[in-house]
Formats: structure tokens, sequence, C-alpha cells
């Protein structure tokens, strides 16, 4: 019986008096693509750490492929690889880091080769970076070493903690480039935390949004964290960025939760239109991108310095002229909003 | 000022003549500080590994107490000892009062909480990403140990420095304990605290120097081996 690679199941984990996370279930199948996204303390990177049996969960379990395992566990010792965000590298120079995986699993064969090999998947090369001393690379190339020490090891699940967020754009192409390569190669399972939602909704075959520790829903969304303010006339509002608001109908009983706009929702306009009472919002059209599954065209619209991803079909995209640079007006049914 | 010319002048002829009473001084010293210094090492960097590292009931007070025997005065550790190991006292079958392994305990007495502490303090100033590191690319539990121990290992190198200065510097528990018995428990401390006694400065300066030399030479090994670490 094939299982999947994670059956995760009433998962709870804190710190002290403080919840982290809550996963009542999730389950994440051998050979996807899993994105994480979700602002900054949602639990992506302990539900990674997890994931990576690097900690044990207060409460529920994990199984790993049909089995219970917790860490150190036989089972996922030398499966499971995870790559932090920032990573470290052991004081030692780029070879032995590399090499320790690999000492550890008593790989034999030409090691040299292996570990050359695993630096070009990276992008860098064994001649100028074998003796290369952990204090002698830059962001970019700790964070490429930290791959590559990983992908040495051909694991069967590759968790990434945000790995193209504080390295160059360079570094951050090559480090994209080989985690794909990895699934394409081994079949190597990824799952991947990222602010950058146009990348994971490009390569992942789905995305998971998390919100304080709980998972509030899979696929494309945008999330509208509070706080929102009610007005005299009994909508509510968030002030964007750039000064215009965000209008929202439904009464909400926390002004501080989340909202969250599906992104096949979101209407485009070339010219203001909203629903009576509910004003749209002025954006230009930053980039287009091409949905893995489905072929629709997933939009992104620039406001100030937030985005808000629409999702439509290739004739409408054609028809309105929707592309990079055009100013547009979205909207959206605000019956709709989903309240988190 | 002349006798201190004279003590550099003597410390090298006696270096220089083979001096018998001087380096069976020597001798006593380095076969003392070799047995205690390698038994502060493999209880305390463990110890000191545990008590840094893992979180378990009362660490707080077993740190208060080790870093308070960081002051232990060495004169109560050679009373204590002599105490316990006097006829008289609980240990005395042993006879080990007026021996070079006796004064080996009482030093690795005094140098085992050196170990324990600045081996704490390595591992807690690790960064704490080595452990996910480590888990990361498959460490086992022991490996882990292994591994954070490397990384530190600067750390472990000070602690050891440190505690080895203490032991070949300490006068009281080689006194107490060994009675600075020519040809037999005579330390190079112990010869210049009675050299300086007799009166005889420049025999006292030129076995100070004679101990400093030792302390360099093993201050160049540990700076070879270190470089040959990173």
């Amino acid at each position: 019986m094939d299982y999947p690679v994670y059956h995760i199941k009433n998962l709870h984990h804190d710190y002290g008096e403080e919840t982290i996370l809550s996963v009542d279930e999730l389950t994440i199948h051998t050979n996807a693509i899993t994105g994480l996204i979700g602002p900054n303390g949602s639990g992506k990177s302990t539900l990674l750490k997890l994931l990576s049996f690097v900690e044990k969960p207060k409460k529920g379990e994990i199984r790993f492929k049909g089995e219970p395992a917790v860490p150190f566990s036989a089972a996922t010792r030398f499966k499971v690889s995870l790559l932090t965000q920032e990573p470290y590298l052991m004081k030692r120079s780029v070879y032995h880091n590399i090499l320790y995986g690999l000492k550890i699993r008593n790989v034999a064969g030409d090691i040299d080769a292996k570990i050359n090999e695993a630096l070009n998947w990276v992008g860098l090369s064994g001649k100028d970076f074998f003796s290369r001393k952990w204090y002698e690379l830059s962001g970019g190339e700790t964070q490429r070493v930290a791959l590559a020490a990983r992908l040495v090891l051909k694991p069967e699940v590759l968790l990434m903690d945000e790995p193209t967020a504080n390295v160059d754009t360079e570094s951050s192409q090559l480090i994209r480039k080989a985690a794909l390569k990895a699934r394409e190669e081994w079949g190597t399972t990824l799952v991947i935390a990222s602010h950058d939602r146009e990348w994971l909704y490009d390569v992942s075959d789905h995305v998971l949004h998390l919100y304080q520790g709980k998972l509030i829903r899979s696929g494309l969304g945008n999330f509208f964290v509070g706080p929102f303010n009610s007005r005299e006339d009994g909508l509510f509002e968030k002030k964007l960025p750039d000064g215009q608001h965000l209008i929202l109908k439904k009464p909400i009983a926390n002004l501080s939760s989340i909202a969250i706009l599906p992104s096949e929702l979101v209407k485009l306009d070339l010219m203001e239109s909203a629903l009576p009472g509910l004003a749209s919002i002025k954006g230009i059209i930053s980039k287009l991108l091409l949905e893995k599954p489905g072929r629709q065209i997933l939009i992104s619209v620039q406001i100030g310095d937030i985005q808000i991803t629409s999702k439509l079909p290739l004739d409408t995209v054609k028809t309105n002229h929707l592309y990079p640079g055009r100013t547009v007006w979205v909207s959206f049914d605000p019956d709709k909003v989903i309240w988190g | 000022m002349e006798y201190i010319g004279n003590g550099f002048l003597k410390a090298i002829l006696l270096l220089l003549h083979g001096d018998a009473e001087t380096f069976s001084a020597i001798y006593a010293t380095l076969k003392v500080s070799f047995y205690s210094m390698t038994a502060s090492l493999v209880l305390g960097i463990p110890s000191g590994f545990l008590l840094g590292y893992v979180n378990f009931m009362g660490k707080h007070q077993v740190r208060l107490v080790v870093d308070t025997l960081l002051s232990l005065p060495t004169v109560f550790i050679g009373l204590m000892m002599y105490a316990f190991l006097s006829n008289r006292g609980p240990l005395g079958h042993m006879g080990l009062l007026f021996t070079l392994p006796g004064i080996a305990i009482g030093q690795t007495i005094l140098a085992l909480p050196i170990v324990i502490a600045l081996s704490a303090t390595a591992v807690e100033a690790m960064d704490y990403k080595l452990r996910t590191t480590l888990i990361s690319l498959g460490a086992n539990r022991m490996q882990i140990l292994l591994s954070s121990l490397w990384e530190i290992r600067h750390g472990i190198f000070a602690a050891g420095l440190t505690a080895y200065g203490r032991v070949m510097t300490e006068v009281g528990i080689s006194m107490m304990v060994g009675g600075n018995i020519k040809w037999h428990t005579r330390t190079i401390t112990t010869a210049i605290a009675l050299e300086t006694g007799k009166g005889m400065f420049a025999t006292g300066i030129a076995l100070g120097l004679v101990l400093l030399l030792i302390a360099f030479s093993v201050n160049i090994m540990v700076s070879f081996f270190k470089k040959k670490l990173v």
C-alpha cells in the first residue's frame, strides 16, 4: 500500500504557554512540492522542524510513510533533511561540511566526485571551494554550500525554510533550480516555506497558508492581517500602505483577525468600478505567471508595497490587455471574503 | 638587583648542566600535572558538556556550586586532602599521603571545576543552529555530542589551558599532600618555596623560569594543534 510521505493528525506544539502550531490534519504526498505561506510567526519554521524530526511535537502524531516517527528514528534519520533559513556551517572547510553527512552514512565510492557534483548543482566548483573555510564564504555561498551538503545525501524529503530570503538574485535562482532538479532526478519530496508567493505558486503542487499556527487555507489567496477599523457607515476598513483603503462589508467579531481573499474572486478592471458603496483599489500589474495546473494566469498587482494576486483565464487577460505596467482597479465581492 | 640577573643565569646553567635535583622536580611536576590534567579533562569535558547542553532540575544550583569551586584555595584543598589521607583520616589506609598520586588527586580537585565551568560556558555559547544542522544531516545523539565538542574545540582548549595554568603553579596541595620530599614529591613550586625560604633567591628564580619555560612549551604545542585543527 502506498502511504503518503507525511500524515499529521492532531498536532500541537508550544513553547511554554504559547501555542506555536496546531494542525488537525495534514497529508503530504510523495514526490509533491508543497509550499508554505504565512506571515512571520505563523508557524512555518516550527512545522518544518517537526517535519524534519529535529523537534518532537508536544502532542499529536507525525506518520512518515505510514509509520509513527520521532527524532532520531531509523526510518527517517537518513531520509529527511532540513535547510534552515540561516544555515549553519560547521567550523571546517566546505569539503568537510559536505562530507559530514556522507561520512555518517558510510557512503563509499568516489567521494570527491560526489561532493564536486553537489557543488556544481548549486553553481559552485569544487576546485575553487573544496578548501574554503566557513568564514570565507558570502551569505549566498553559505546558503548554497548548505544546500549542497543536503543534496549530496539525495534525501527523500527536502524541507527548505525561506531558502532564498537572504541571498542575492543569482544565488536565489541557483537554489531554486537545484531544489527542483532534486525532485526531477530522485523524486525528492519538497516542502518549501517562502515569502516569495509567485515562486511558490509557480512550482508548488499545492500551497498551504498558515496563520497564527493554524492551517487556514490551501490554494491561492490574498491575506490581510488586522487590525481592521470600524467605520461610521457600519463597514470595516484596513488602511493600505499607500493610503488607499480596503473596505470590507461583513461584520467581524474580532477586529484583529485576518481577512482572506481568494485570488479567483479578485476582479481586475481598467476603469474604476466596484459594488455600490465599496471602493475599488488602484494598482499596477507587476507580474504575470502561468499557473501550473489549470493553465490560468496569475496576475500580481502592486499596491504600494503590498501585492494582490488575481487568477484569471488566459482569454480574459488577452481581451482586457492585462499586461505588466498597466494601471488596474481591483475589486471583489466582500461577502465572499473569508475571515480567519 | 644582582640576584635577579644571577637567577636568569643560574636557570640556564641548571638546565644546560642537567642538574639532577632540578630535573627530579621537573619530572615530578610533569608527572603529577599529567595525571591530574588527564583526570580533569576526561571527567570535566563530558560533565561540562552536560551542564551546558542539557536542561535538568537543579541545573542552576549545580552551576552555582561549580562556579564557587573555581575559587577553591589550594591550601584548603591541601588541608582537606591531608585530613582525609593521613593515618587518622578515612582514606589513610590507601597510603596516598606524601605520594605523587596523592598530589595528583588534589590537583584534580583543583582543576576539575575549571574544566567543567569553562566547557559548560563554551557549550552555552554554541550556536543552537548547530544541533538542528547535525540532526538534519542524519547525526545520532553520540555524533551530535562529538561534533558539538569539535565545534567548540577552541573553548575546550582554553578550559584545559586555564586548568593547566592553575595546576602547574599551585603550591598548597603539593606542599601539604606531597610534603616536599627531595627526589620524591618535590615539585618545582615547592622547590621554589623552599629555596626562597632558605634565602636562595637565585635558585628560586631559576626554578621559576624553568616553570615558565614549561608553560611556554605547552602553549606553543597547543597553539600548533589549534592551527592544525582550524
